[in-house]
């Protein structure tokens, strides 16, 4: 038997340890929280619905079924919550369909790290390209490479299929591959 | 979204041998794939794209900041505490006021102690952690420095850059542009001596561990000789050895600042080592093939019960706390 030390954190929430509770709340409070202004943009509501989420988790430990990956089920449920939120404020009166056209999930420029792969494309243009993506799409690259998600978790948290996930990612990289490609022949032309 | 992606992709995309060419991580791998691929020059397309798939995009996070994570804690654990008092049944005891005199004497009594023991040692600064205990600290001059447990750092008053350490800390140094003023952390070993930069250093046992993170720092060894250290090193030095070498990026050496060690493939003779330093125990093995066992994975380090019950869960053996020994035995249904 291999228990992961993920396993045990988790059981020992479960047993209402708080101390465990905020590991568990410091580790992952940073990352949802961007991931709610991501979905959301709204800063006192992502945070108000965290505060709840965490609260719900607490007071409903016993009841949660099996974890057996703390951070996609976090993901997952974090994801269901804010939706949930924000079809109450009435942002968006059916929110999952709404937010397929909603301009949310825009990735600035700052964002954007120096890269391995594409160090001839500028900043401005990894960006641009990123978001020209849908918006599922945008949701797809951020928690894959944003929020380090295994493939299999992005399709669990989103509630899409494996190969969507991969021909979202396999589109996105295509284009910019293709960007990558016409500066560098462009660099080469000017010299 | 179409369900069809290529079989192909997906096929590169789960291998592991390709995730090393991608990343340039196996030598064997890399010679592979640069073979395979001018021998198929026509998956030359899906091979770059699955590679970037592999690489990736690359984000500077922009995190919430841990007082405010903090805050956002506290305020919970207070909703759950007043929950959980507002549930339980037995009513509120009686005030005696007699009780209350008493406790309230002796608080006024202590701290009229500490201030006068403050008073007196008022250029001397000095801070302790207990076993498991951490604590985050801000020098007068804007430094930072999370100090890890059974540790200890002193330093006068008017030189907060030039701190002394038993144990272990690490330091994010606030450099001063206007004056280069230097920074140093005095170990029984050596001296570290930084401008501003982040880096973990560790002084237990005769020996002192240095990791560089951030910037550049030079070690002024008990024996005389200097050491310039690069991001990303890592020197050991006791007795007058010394160990420098690069340090592998998948092990987080410094990860104890955040609660959690991180393990990476690591004997738990060695897991047993830091938690002996951390919590102050020495450990027994029944058995010397215990000692071999390989662990990987995060531990919880903020309390000394969690972080035993992971150790014993992710490896299956048994740990007795005996006075101040853990007595380590593999688990008897194994």
């Amino acid at each position: 038997m291999n228990i992961s030390p993920e396993k045990s954190t988790w059981f020992l929430f479960v047993q209402g340890d708080l101390n465990v509770f905020s590991s568990l709340f410091k580790g992952y409070y940073p990352i949802l929280h961007n991931y709610g202004l991501k979905i959301s943009e709204n800063v006192s509501l992502t945070e108000d619905c965290l505060q709840d989420f965490f609260l719900y988790l607490y007071e409903n430990r016993e009841n949660l079924g099996e974890v057996n990956n703390v951070k996609s089920y976090l993901f997952v449920s974090f994801r269901r919550a804010i939706f949930k939120k924000l079809k109450k404020e009435r942002i968006f009166t059916d929110f999952e369909e709404d937010f397929e056209f909603s301009k949310n999930f825009e990735f600035s420029p700052e964002e954007i790290a120096i890269q391995k792969e594409f160090s001839s494309l500028q900043k401005n243009t990894i960006a641009f390209i990123l978001n020209d993506l849908s918006v599922r799409e945008k949701e797809v690259v951020y928690l894959k490479y944003y929020s380090n998600l295994k493939t299999n978790d992005v399709s669990e948290v989103m509630g899409i299929s494996y190969q969507s996930v991969l021909n979202t990612l396999q589109k996105a990289f295509v284009k910019l591959r293709a960007a990558a490609e016409k500066e560098l022949i462009e660099a080469v032309l000017k010299n | 979204m179409k369900e069809t992606s290529d079989p192909f992709l997906e096929k590169l995309l789960n291998d592991s041998s390709f995730q090393n060419w991608a990343k340039n991580n196996n030598k064997n791998d890399v010679a592979f794939w640069n073979s395979w691929i001018k021998h198929n020059p026509d998956k030359l397309e899906i091979v770059f794209t699955a590679k970037s798939i592999v690489v990736g995009i690359s984000f500077d996070q922009k995190l919430a900041n841990k007082d405010h994570v903090n805050d956002k804690l506290n305020a919970v654990l207070n909703e759950i505490h007043l929950k959980n008092s507002k549930n339980s049944k037995t009513p509120p005891k009686k005030s005696n006021l007699k009780v209350y005199a008493i406790v309230s004497f002796l608080a006024l009594a202590l701290l009229a102690i500490t201030f006068v023991f403050k008073a007196l040692s008022a250029n001397h600064i000095n801070y302790k952690t207990g076993y498991g205990e951490t604590l985050n600290l801000k020098l007068s001059d804007g430094t930072l420095v999370v100090l890890n447990g059974n540790s200890e750092i002193s330093y006068e008053k008017y030189n907060p850059r030039d701190v002394s350490l038993k144990g272990e800390a690490y330091f994010k140094v606030k450099p001063i542009y206007s004056t280069h003023a230097k920074f140093w952390v005095n170990t029984p070993d050596l001296k570290v001596e930084v401008h501003g930069t982040q880096f973990n250093v560790s002084s237990r046992k005769n020996k002192t561990d240095v990791i560089l993170d951030e910037g550049s720092i030079k070690l002024l060894l008990k024996n005389g000789e200097n050491k310039q250290m690069m991001p990303g090193e890592f020197v050991s030095y006791s007795d007058e050895k010394i160990t420098h070498q690069k340090i592998n990026k998948a092990i987080k050496y410094s990860s104890w600042r955040e609660g959690t060690y991180i393990f990476n493939n690591t004997p738990l003779v060695e897991v047993m080592k830091y938690v002996e330093d951390t919590y102050g125990f020495s450990s027994e093995f029944k058995d010397p093939k215990i000692k071999e066992l390989i662990i990987s994975g995060g531990i919880p380090n903020e309390n000394l019960n969690i972080c035993l019950s992971a150790i014993q869960k992710s490896s299956g053996i048994d740990i007795i706390i005996e006075e101040d020994k853990l007595l380590i035995s593999l688990t008897n249904n194994h």
